[in-house]
């Protein structure tokens, strides 16, 4: 292939992709608008169920701290984005935990679920938790 | 008092219910279904039924109250400030 039919077919491809762009635009706005909008409204949820301490650990260091109610040298480490959720006790990582929502919800959504669960419902969230041992 | 006290002195409940559009928000009038006012009234009613319904979908509930850690409960409370609902979880 010579080199004027090369930069032809780039123009060419060039051309298509400008004219598809506008209407696959069109196609995928709703949903990127929706899910920007589920996100807002995730994070301000998170910001009424924490206090300015709590959110700053989880934006600074990409977890957020939830002690336990039933075992004072326990705590949970909820990270900000999906992952497991590791259980310390005296100050070592003893186990992570692996929970999640049966329906899909927004990051910060699932940092709230993780707190409420912890701090009014223990039991049942070890009970469903799946649990893997740290040995290191 | 229960609930959060806006301008103008109406006092306002809310159900938050998760979802995968972030959470899904209904308020209602506490103090103006007291005294039977019908819009109040039915906000209640229809906050009561989202509970129920989601409650029955295996989600859990708990009660929002400032300066305390949240509370699960078992049923609608209309006198809450704040009610948030999770959906049901899983292990992963």
């Amino acid at each position: 292939m010579s080199p004027i039919s090369q930069v032809l077919a780039v123009l060419c491809w060039v051309i298509i992709a400008l004219a598809i762009a506008p209407m696959v635009w069109l196609v995928l706005q709703p949903y990127m608008k929706g899910l920007s909008r589920a996100e807002r409204r995730a994070s301000d949820l998170l910001r009424d169920m924490l206090t300015p301490e709590q959110f700053h650990q989880l934006a600074g260091r990409g977890y957020l701290e939830v002690p336990s109610p039933t075992e004072p040298r326990r705590l949970y480490r909820v990270p900000r984005y999906k992952g497991y959720v590791q259980v310390i006790e005296n100050g070592r990582a003893t186990m992570r935990l692996c929970l999640q929502p049966a329906e899909s919800l927004p990051d910060a959504d699932v940092v709230v679920l993780h707190k409420l669960m912890i701090e009014a419902n223990e039991e049942t969230y070890l009970q469903k938790a799946n649990k893997y041992v740290c040995l290191d | 008092m229960d609930g959060v006290d806006y301008e103008g002195g109406t006092t306002v409940g809310m159900l938050r219910v998760m979802s995968r559009r972030g959470d899904d928000r209904l308020t209602w009038d506490e103090q103006k279904a007291q005294v039977g006012d019908p819009e109040a009234l039915a906000a209640v009613r229809e906050a009561e039924r989202i509970f129920t319904q989601e409650r029955a979908k295996g989600a859990t509930a708990f009660r929002m109250v400032p300066g305390k850690q949240a509370q699960r409960i078992e049923k609608f409370d209309p006198m809450a400030e704040q009610i948030v609902m999770v959906p049901r979880v899983v292990g992963g």
